[in-house]
């Protein structure tokens, strides 16, 4: 489907502002605050001050939790954000419930207890973030994540992505059919983004220790419907300008006479209202003194 | 467009009537619609596309003689320029499949006659295309018929267009007369190795495929633009989809054919980009 900026300069202003950089502000903003991140069962709990909030906003790590109090905030972060923060970019602490610093074996460990599919979902996450995509949960898709190539103010989403891999796990169980297939793609093809399948491969490899993932292999594929009627190498050319052509009468005929239009009725409008309003005023005051 | 019609068919009454069209048809409004209508278009062209044929029936006809051994049709007498990339050659004479057969048959650019010279109605063409021997099953058809009539190319997955084409088969010694049994012994074993065999849940390379063009060559084909490989029963595994990468070489279509509509997909292998 393509890259779709959300406005125009939204291209530039993201190549001006590239999110590697950002990444690594937060990475050392973060590091030298010594910052700690309060495990929960399912997410985690970090504390940021404005500068943090900031950043952790613009390199879309975790979701702001809006409370009445003022002064620092709030976020939480999903288990792939809080382990890739701690265990890629090594810029925070993490507290258990007990109150006592996790070490990383125990973090690995606590997080492979609460999903069974977390060493294939946490190696597709550090793949796609280390290649500075933006990751955010694909829920609303149907998907493990959706990935970005900026920061989801300027850009759509440009990809679902499934995660799936050579070992035994329930996620596993998907595509299997025709209908689950032809359902992923029906889904992300109508809201413009592409399926993409992460395949991971541990080659074998016994996951007993989080220093593993990196041996783990990431294989990309997309997978796309295709429409001969469109694909035809003499007619491509042909069918764009045609696109092109519709979609600029589109843009530009509706959007001149309407506006012209609703301001002279906003204007009349707005007058009678205006005038109504003062007459009554009159009325009003005049009421109040014969009363008086 | 439902636009336009109502215009249409106001216009031609009192005057008042075709005001009223003319305040209908506005500019933003008939834009929107067309909005809408191209919309509705772009779904199609993606997800039912398989229920449009846009067969285009012919005038002229060429001739052919159905050979059962073979399970192929031998052109007789040659019309048009279909011929130009449809067919295989051998020894000189031109054989095409049952799909080719029956697709030029439908659209009435083939006639082939029987034994005793009699036109074979086609209800028995649809006959030979349902026997196994004739080695293509009725969902290679559909897909056969559907990029066909868009102007693809299309040969069986690994059988060359012409004996020439390809070093490894060499046509016989004796050119000059050779009868049906020499084409048999040629082909028999490539054909029944591209079709038997094929289980219901397994996905087969079947056609390579170019794309529409006027300069295509039998004697000199290339290298197909893709292989459609024909998913039945499940899509296909990850592993499926290596091995026929592997041995085909080039890259992959996949369809899945149901009742009147076929589906095409792709699943490439990609690299996303490392952004800055």
């Amino acid at each position: 489907m393509g890259t779709r900026w959300k406005w125009k300069g939204a291209k530039e202003k993201a190549l001006a502002d590239p999110m590697s950089q950002i990444v690594c502000q937060l990475q050392s903003c973060l590091l030298q605050s010594n910052s700690q991140v309060l495990l929960t069962s399912s997410c985690g709990l970090l504390e940021a001050d404005d500068q943090q909030s900031e950043l952790l906003d613009r390199a879309c790590f975790g979701y702001r939790i809006i409370t009445a109090e003022k002064g620092n905030r709030l976020f939480t972060l999903s288990m792939e954000e809080t382990f890739y923060l701690f265990y890629i970019l090594k810029c925070i602490k993490v507290i258990g419930e007990d109150k006592c610093e996790k070490s990383c074996e125990e973090l690995w460990s606590f997080m492979n207890s609460c999903s069974e599919n977390f060493t294939n979902l946490f190696k597709a996450y550090s793949h796609l973030r280390m290649k500075n995509w933006v990751v955010k949960p694909g829920n609303l898709y149907g998907a493990d994540f959706v990935a970005y190539r900026h920061h989801p103010s300027l850009v759509h989403s440009e990809y679902a992505v499934l995660v799936l891999s050579d070992g035994q796990v329930e996620s596993n169980g998907r595509l299997l059919v025709w209908s689950d297939f032809e359902g992923a793609l029906r889904v992300t093809g109508g809201v413009a983004k592409t399926l993409l399948i992460l395949y991971i491969n541990k080659s074998g490899t016994e996951v007993t220790s989080p220093s593993c993932f990196e041996n783990f292999l990431v294989e990309e594929r997309t997978i796309t419907r295709w429409s001969p009627e469109q694909c035809r190498e003499d007619q491509t050319s042909l069918k764009k300008s045609l696109d092109a052509d519709k979609r600029g009468h589109k843009k530009v005929r509706p959007k001149k006479k309407p506006s012209v239009k609703n301001n002279l009725g906003l204007i009349i409008t707005g007058g009678l209202v205006c005038s109504l309003l003062i007459s009554n005023c009159f009325l009003l005051a005049r009421l109040w003194r014969s009363k008086l | 467009m439902g636009i336009a019609m109502y215009t249409l068919r106001k216009q031609p009454s009192s005057g008042v009537g075709a005001m009223e069209a003319k305040a209908l048809a506005s500019p933003s409004e008939s834009s929107d619609a067309g909005g809408c209508l191209e919309d509705l278009n772009d779904d199609e062209n993606s997800y039912a596309s398989g229920c449009r044929s846009n067969l285009q029936c012919r005038k002229v006809a060429s001739t052919g003689r159905w050979i059962d051994d073979l399970g192929m049709a031998e052109l007789v007498l040659r019309k048009g320029n279909t011929w130009n990339s449809t067919g295989i050659i051998r020894n000189g004479k031109v054989l095409c499949f049952i799909e080719e057969t029956l697709f030029l048959a439908e659209i009435g650019a083939f006639k082939i006659l029987n034994d005793d010279n009699t036109i074979l109605p086609m209800r028995e063409i649809y006959g030979k295309a349902l026997e196994a021997k004739n080695g293509c099953l009725w969902e290679s058809f559909e897909a056969y018929k559907r990029l066909k009539s868009l102007g693809y190319i299309i040969g069986r997955h690994g059988i060359s267009w012409s004996v020439k084409s390809v070093g490894t088969i060499l046509p016989p010694e004796g050119l000059s007369d050779i009868d049906k049994k020499d084409f048999e012994s040629i082909e028999s074993t490539h054909i029944s190795k591209t079709f038997t065999g094929m289980q219901r849940k397994e996905v087969q390379p079947i056609f390579d495929v170019y794309n529409p063009s006027s300069k295509f060559k039998k004697s000199s084909p290339g290298h197909p633009s893709f292989v459609l490989c024909l998913a039945r029963g499940q899509p296909p595994s990850k592993q499926e989809v290596e091995d026929l990468e592997n041995r085909c070489g080039c890259p992959l279509k996949f369809c899945k054919v149901d009742v009147g509509r076929t589906s095409f997909f792709s699943i490439d292998r990609v690299e996303l980009p490392a952004l800055p």
